[in-house]
C-alpha cells in the first residue's frame, strides 16, 4: 500500500475533472488510476507518471468526452430551449408588435443606462484619494445665525493649525486663481510663445499630494523630483497636456514661463493630467511659497482677511473625530483673534464626500450637484423603465387572445400554470435581453455626443464599465419580472376549454381596466414632464428677454492693462475714430454678466453709529460715457464728470430705498458716511439695473470715479448690415492691440455674458426636454401599438357597421374617444403635481413668470393633439377597408 | 434483420471482451484482457471510446459498479453485453462461418 502515497500528475486530474461530465470523470480517473499503480510497479514512477499523462490526453481527444450528458437528458431542459424556440417564433410571428416592444424597451433601457453612467460619473468625484473618506475641508461659516456658508479660509490658519495640532500631518493649503496669461519663455529669456488661459492655475503647498494622492487612478509624477518640486517660490509643475501645449516636445524641466508678464515661474516637474471627476481642475500648479510675494501687504498674517478661493483641506489623524478636530481648530482660532471675530467666524470641517454635492460652499471645478437633483434623476429612471415595461403589459396582455390556441394546446398536453408562465417569462427576458443589448449600444452613443449638455467627461466606453454592466444585467432581471409577470398570469390563467374553443373575450372588465390605469399612470409623468418642460422654458425665455435696466447688444468688453490715464485716453480716441465705434467706456467692472469683478464696503447715514446702521453696497468705478453706453437711467441730478472726487457719488434706486433717502429728487445732495468715516455726496439717483442675474434681486450701488481702478474697456459697436461682426471685432482688435502689443487680446459679448448666468438652467431645460420626448415616444409608441391591435381585431366590426351604414367619422370617434378620454384624464391629474413641483423650483427665482392657466393648457393640448394625430391616422386607416375585404371570406 | 449492422474490427474484439468477462468488464480489465487474449495493445482511451460507440447503438449496457482501493476509491463502470449485442455477435460469427464453409478446403498455396 505504499504507493498510496504517491501522487498523480494533478493537472491532468484537473482537466478531467473540469472538462468530462461528472459521471465520466469518475470512471476515467479511475481507470487511470489503476494503470498508474500497475505501470508504478513494473516500470517506476517516472514512467508511471508520464503515461499517465499520456492516457489522460487520450482521452480529451476523444470524441466522447466532450459529449454533455448523453445518457440523461433533462426534460426541464428540452422545455426550457423550447420555450426559447417559441419565443423566436413568436416574435417573428408578430413583427410590428415587436418591434413597438422592443423600441419601447430600447428607449427606456438606453436612458436609464444614461442616466446611471451620469449619476455614476457625478458621485464619483474625488473617491479616488487615499482614505478619502477621512479627508475634509475647512470651512467658513459666518454670521450671527451661521447662514453665511463660505469656504476661504484666512491665510495663518493653517498654519497655525499645523503647528499647533498634534499628529495633524495630512494638511494641504491651496488657492486657485483661475486663467492667466503665460509666455513661454525660451532658453534665452526671451518670449516664445504666448497663451491666455481661462481656468487651471492653483497655488499649491507641497503636502497637496499627500492629502490628494489620486491613488485609484492613472495619476504619477512623469518628471521632476516629487519630493522638491514645490520647494522655492514660483516652481511650477504642469500637467502633460501643458507640458506638451507650452514646450512641445521639448524638454519642460528647468524651463521658465511667465506668468502675468511678470512672474517667472521655473518648471519643476510634470504630471499626468489629472481625472476630469475632480473638483481640483488644476493643469498649472504653482508652489505656495509664492503666496507671500502675490498677496497684498499684510494679508498673509491676517487673520480677518479671506479669500474664498484660499482652501484648507485636511486628513483627520488615525485617532481623531471630525468633532475633536473641529473644537481644535476652534480653540486656536480663538487663541489668536479678538473675540468679535471667532465669535461670529466658526471654522468647521465639511467631508471630501459632500464637496460635490453641497451647493452652499463653492469649489474649484465650480459645479456641484446636490444629492436631490441625483435623487430626481435617479426617481426619473425609474419611471423611464416604468413606462417602458406598461408598454409591454400594455401590449402584451392585449395580444394574448391571439396566442389563447397555443396556450388552450399546452394545457391539454399537460402544461400547468406554471410552465405557462414561465415560457412567457421566457417569452420577456428573451425581448428585453435583445432590447438591453441594443440599450446598450444607443446609450454608449448618447453618452458619446452628449457629452457637453450633460456636462461629462467620459473616458471609457459603456461596454467596458463592469459596474453599469452589472446595472445593466439587474435592469434586465427586474424589467423582466416586471414587465412579464402580470401577463404571464394573466395568459397562464385561461380556461384550456375556452380558450380552445375561441371565443375566449379578453376584454373582460378587470383585464381591461388595468391597461386603461397604466395608460393613465404612464400619460400623467408624461404630461407632468411635458408641462414642465414647457414652463421651465418660459421662464428661461423670459430671463433672455426681459429688460435688466441696461443696453446689452452689441457691446463687447475687454480689459486694459494699464492705469495710466493717457494711454487709455489715447486709446479711447483711436477707438473712437472707428467709424464700426459707436461709444467706448472705461471702468472697473461690467455692469452684469458672469465675467465680472465685485468690490464691496459698507454705508450708512450720516447718524449712522452701529453696524448694524450701515448697508453692504457694491462699488463700481466708471467714467462719464458709462451710463450713455450702457443706456442706464438717470432718474435724477446730474452724470459724473471726470473732474468729480470720489466724494461724488450717484446711488441706485435700491440703495435709495434701503437707505430711505426718499425720493430721487430729495436724495440729490445729500451726505452719506461709509463704514470707515469717508463722507460722500449723492450727485445723482440712478435706476435699477440687474448686476446679478435674474434670479437675484437688484443690489444697493454706488457708482463714482476712481480713475486708478479702471480695468475693463467697453465699446459699443455700430455694426452695418454690409459687414460680418467678426471683421468688426477684429478691427477693434488691432486698435487694442497697438496699445498693448505684449498681451493677448480677448473679450466678450455682454449678451453671451450674461446669458452664461442661466447655463445650468438651460441644461435643466434641454434635460426636461430630452425626457420629456422619451417619456412622449414611448407613451405613444405604446398606445400606437395597442391602437393598431385593437384596430386588427376589430376590422370586422368596422366593416359590419359600415354596412349598416356607419360614416367614417361616427366610426373614428368610436374607437378614439376611450383613449382621448384616458389622456385627459391623465392631464388632469397630471396639473397639480406639475404646478407643485415647477412652483418650488421657481420660488428659487427672484424674478420669474407667473403660473398662469395657459402655460399649463397650451403644453396639455399639445400632448392631446399628437395623441389624437396617431390614433386618428391608424383608425382612420382602419375605417376606410372596403368592408367587402373584410366579410367576404366567411 | 433488414438493416446491415456495421461491426468495426476492433468494436467486435471489445464486445467479445465483454461477454468473456461477464459483468466484470469495465475499461482497465477489458484493456488487459485483450492484451493477453489478442496481443492488442490498445489504449484506455480507445477503450472507453469503443464503449461508448457500443452503448449508443445499443450492443452493451453499463452500471456503476463498487469502489476499490485500487481504484482510489472510485466506482468503475461495468459493461455487460445485450441480448441485441449477443445476437450481433452470432450473426457475425455465423456469416463468417457460412462464408468459410463455401471457402472449404481451400488450399492455400
Amino acid at each position: 500500500m505504499k504507493h498510496n502515497e504517491i501522487k498523480t500528475p494533478q493537472w491532468i486530474d484537473s482537466i478531467i475533472d473540469t472538462l468530462a461530465p461528472a459521471h465520466f470523470a469518475e470512471e476515467i480517473r479511475g481507470d487511470l488510476y489503476e494503470c498508474f499503480r500497475m505501470d508504478l510497479e513494473e516500470k517506476g514512477i517516472r514512467t508511471a507518471r508520464r503515461k499517465y499523462v499520456w492516457r489522460g490526453l487520450g482521452f480529451v481527444f476523444k470524441r466522447f468526452f466532450w459529449k454533455k450528458t448523453p445518457f440523461i437528458t433533462s426534460n426541464s431542459l428540452t422545455m426550457i430551449l423550447n420555450y426559447f424556440k417559441m419565443a423566436k417564433r413568436s416574435l417573428l410571428a408578430s413583427k410590428g408588435t415587436s418591434f413597438i416592444n422592443i423600441i419601447g424597451l430600447v428607449t427606456g433601457i438606453a436612458s436609464a443606462l444614461t442616466v446611471i453612467a451620469v449619476i455614476r460619473y457625478e458621485t464619483s468625484f474625488d473617491t479616488f484619494h487615499s482614505k478619502a473618506d477621512r479627508i475634509y475641508r475647512v470651512v467658513r461659516i459666518s454670521g450671527e445665525d451661521m447662514s453665511e456658508f463660505r469656504s476661504g479660509i484666512s491665510f495663518p490658519v493653517h498654519r497655525a493649525m499645523r503647528d499647533e495640532i498634534a499628529g495633524l500631518n495630512d494638511i494641504a493649503a491651496m488657492e486657485y486663481f483661475g486663467g492667466a496669461y503665460v509666455d513661454v519663455l525660451d532658453t534665452k529669456g526671451n518670449s516664445e510663445r504666448k497663451f491666455r488661459e481661462e481656468f487651471g492655475f492653483a497655488l499649491v503647498e507641497p503636502s497637496f499630494f499627500k492629502v490628494f494622492d489620486f491613488a485609484q487612478t492613472n495619476f504619477k509624477w512623469l518628471a521632476g523630483n516629487k519630493e522638491k518640486a514645490f520647494d522655492e517660490p514660483f516652481n511650477t509643475v504642469l500637467t502633460s497636456s501643458m507640458a506638451k501645449k507650452y514646450f512641445g516636445n521639448e524638454d519642460p524641466i528647468g524651463r521658465t514661463i511667465k506668468i502675468q508678464q511678470k512672474f517667472d515661474c521655473k518648471v519643476t516637474g510634470v504630471i499626468e493630467d489629472f481625472p476630469p471627476n475632480t473638483d481640483f481642475p488644476f493643469t498649472v500648479l504653482l508652489s505656495y511659497a509664492s503666496v507671500p510675494t502675490l498677496a497684498s501687504k499684510g494679508v498673509y498674517d491676517d487673520w480677518f482677511s479671506v479669500n474664498d478661493s484660499h482652501h484648507v483641506y485636511l486628513r483627520l489623524p488615525e485617532h481623531m473625530s471630525k468633532e475633536e478636530m473641529e473644537k481644535q481648530i476652534a480653540k486656536i482660532h480663538a487663541a489668536h483673534t479678538p473675540k468679535e471675530l471667532h465669535e461670529s467666524r466658526h471654522y468647521l470641517l465639511q467631508s471630501l464626500s459632500e464637496l460635490h454635492h453641497d451647493a452652499r460652499f463653492s469649489n474649484y471645478s465650480r459645479r456641484t450637484i446636490s444629492r436631490e437633483t441625483i435623487l430626481g434623476l435617479s426617481i426619473v429612471m425609474l419611471f423611464l423603465l416604468l413606462t417602458a415595461c406598461i408598454n409591454y403589459i400594455n401590449l402584451a396582455t392585449a395580444q394574448s387572445t391571439l396566442r389563447s390556441k397555443e396556450i388552450g394546446v399546452r394545457k391539454v398536453m399537460g402544461s400547468n400554470q406554471r410552465h405557462v408562465m414561465l415560457q412567457f417569462l421566457t417569452e420577456t427576458f428573451v425581448i428585453v435581453s435583445l432590447s438591453a443589448f441594443a440599450a446598450l449600444l444607443v446609450a454608449d452613443a448618447i453618452l458619446i455626443t452628449f457629452q457637453s449638455l450633460l456636462n461629462v467627461t467620459f473616458t471609457q466606453h459603456v461596454f467596458t464599465d463592469t459596474t453599469l454592466l452589472l446595472f445593466l444585467l439587474i435592469i434586465v432581471a427586474s424589467v423582466t419580472l416586471f414587465a412579464g409577470f402580470y401577463p404571464a398570469l394573466i395568459i397562464s390563467r385561461f380556461n384550456p376549454v375556452t380558450a380552445l374553443k375561441n371565443n375566449l373575450n379578453l376584454q373582460k372588465p378587470s383585464a381591461f381596466s388595468m391597461r386603461k390605469v397604466l395608460v393613465v399612470f404612464q400619460f400623467t409623468i408624461t404630461q407632468i414632464l411635458v408641462v414642465g418642460t414647457f414652463i421651465v422654458m418660459s421662464q428661461i425665455q423670459y430671463f433672455s428677454h426681459v429688460n435688466m435696466g441696461f443696453n446689452r447688444e452689441g457691446i463687447i468688453s475687454t480689459r486694459v492693462h494699464s492705469r495710466n490715464l493717457n494711454t487709455l485716453e489715447t486709446l479711447r480716441n483711436k477707438l473712437l475714430a472707428n467709424p464700426d465705434v459707436a461709444d467706448v467706456s472705461y471702468s472697473y467692472t461690467l455692469p452684469s454678466g458672469v465675467k465680472r469683478n465685485r468690490s464691496y464696503a459698507d454705508i450708512g447715514r450720516t447718524d449712522a453709529n452701529e453696524m448694524k446702521d450701515y448697508l453692504v453696497y457694491e462699488f463700481v468705478s466708471i467714467d462719464p460715457s458709462y451710463l450713455g453706453l450702457y443706456d442706464i437711467k438717470l432718474l435724477a441730478g446730474r452724470n459724473l464728470m471726470m473732474s468729480d472726487s470720489i466724494g461724488n457719488i450717484l446711488v441706485n434706486k435700491t440703495l435709495l430705498k434701503n437707505l430711505q433717502l426718499g425720493t430721487p429728487n430729495e436724495a440729490i445732495g445729500k451726505e452719506l458716511k461709509r463704514s470707515d468715516g469717508e463722507r460722500s455726496t449723492i450727485v445723482g439717483v440712478v435706476d435699477d439695473y440687474y448686476g446679478n442675474s435674474l434670479k437675484e434681486q437688484a443690489d444697493n450701488i454706488v457708482m463714482l470715479i476712481q480713475r486708478t481702478e479702471y480695468a475693463t474697456l467697453s465699446i459699443k459697436l455700430n455694426v452695418k448690415e454690409s459687414e460680418s461682426l467678426q471683421s468688426v471685432v477684429d478691427g477693434v482688435g488691432q486698435i487694442w492691440l497697438e496699445t498693448f502689443p505684449e498681451y493677448i487680446f480677448n473679450y466678450t459679448f455682454l449678451d453671451e455674458n450674461i446669458k452664461a448666468f442661466y447655463v445650468q438652467e438651460e441644461k435643466y431645460a434641454r434635460l426636461f426636454q430630452m425626457f420629456s420626448i422619451v417619456f412622449l415616444l414611448i407613451g405613444l409608441l405604446g398606445l400606437y401599438g395597442l391602437i393598431s391591435f385593437l384596430a386588427n381585431r376589430k376590422s370586422k366590426e368596422v366593416a359590419v357597421r359600415k354596412v349598416f351604414g356607419a360614416t367614417l367619422m361616427s366610426i373614428m370617434i368610436l374607437f378614439s374617444k376611450d383613449y382621448i378620454k384616458l389622456i385627459a384624464l391623465s392631464f388632469i391629474l397630471s396639473v397639480p403635481v406639475a404646478y407643485y413641483l415647477l412652483n418650488d423650483w421657481l420660488s428659487h427665482f427672484a424674478n420669474h413668470i407667473e403660473l398662469q392657466w395657459w402655460l399649463f393648457i397650451l403644453p396639455g393640448l399639445g400632448v392631446l393633439l399628437v395623441t389624437m394625430l396617431i390614433v386618428g391616422m391608424k383608425m382612420l386607416n382602419t375605417a376606410r377597408i372596403n368592408p367587402v375585404d373584410k366579410l367576404k371570406y366567411e | 434483420m433488414s438493416t446491415r449492422i456495421y461491426l468495426g474490427e476492433l468494436e467486435e474484439l471489445v464486445l467479445l471482451m465483454v461477454a468473456l468477462l461477464n459483468k466484470e468488464a469495465y475499461g482497465v480489465s477489458i484493456m488487459e484482457e485483450l492484451k493477453k487474449q489478442a496481443s492488442r495493445e490498445i489504449s484506455v482511451s480507445a477503450i472507453h471510446a469503443v464503449l461508448h460507440r457500443l452503448e449508443e447503438k445499443g450492443f452493451v449496457r453499463s452500471k456503476m459498479g463498487g469502489a476499490s482501493d485500487e481504484r482510489g476509491g472510485r466506482r468503475k463502470r461495468l459493461f455487460s453485453i445485450t441480448a441485441y449485442g449477443r445476437d450481433v455477435l452470432i450473426e457475425q460469427r455465423d456469416t463468417r462461418a457460412i462464408i468459410w464453409n463455401q471457402i472449404g478446403n481451400i488450399s492455400l498455396s
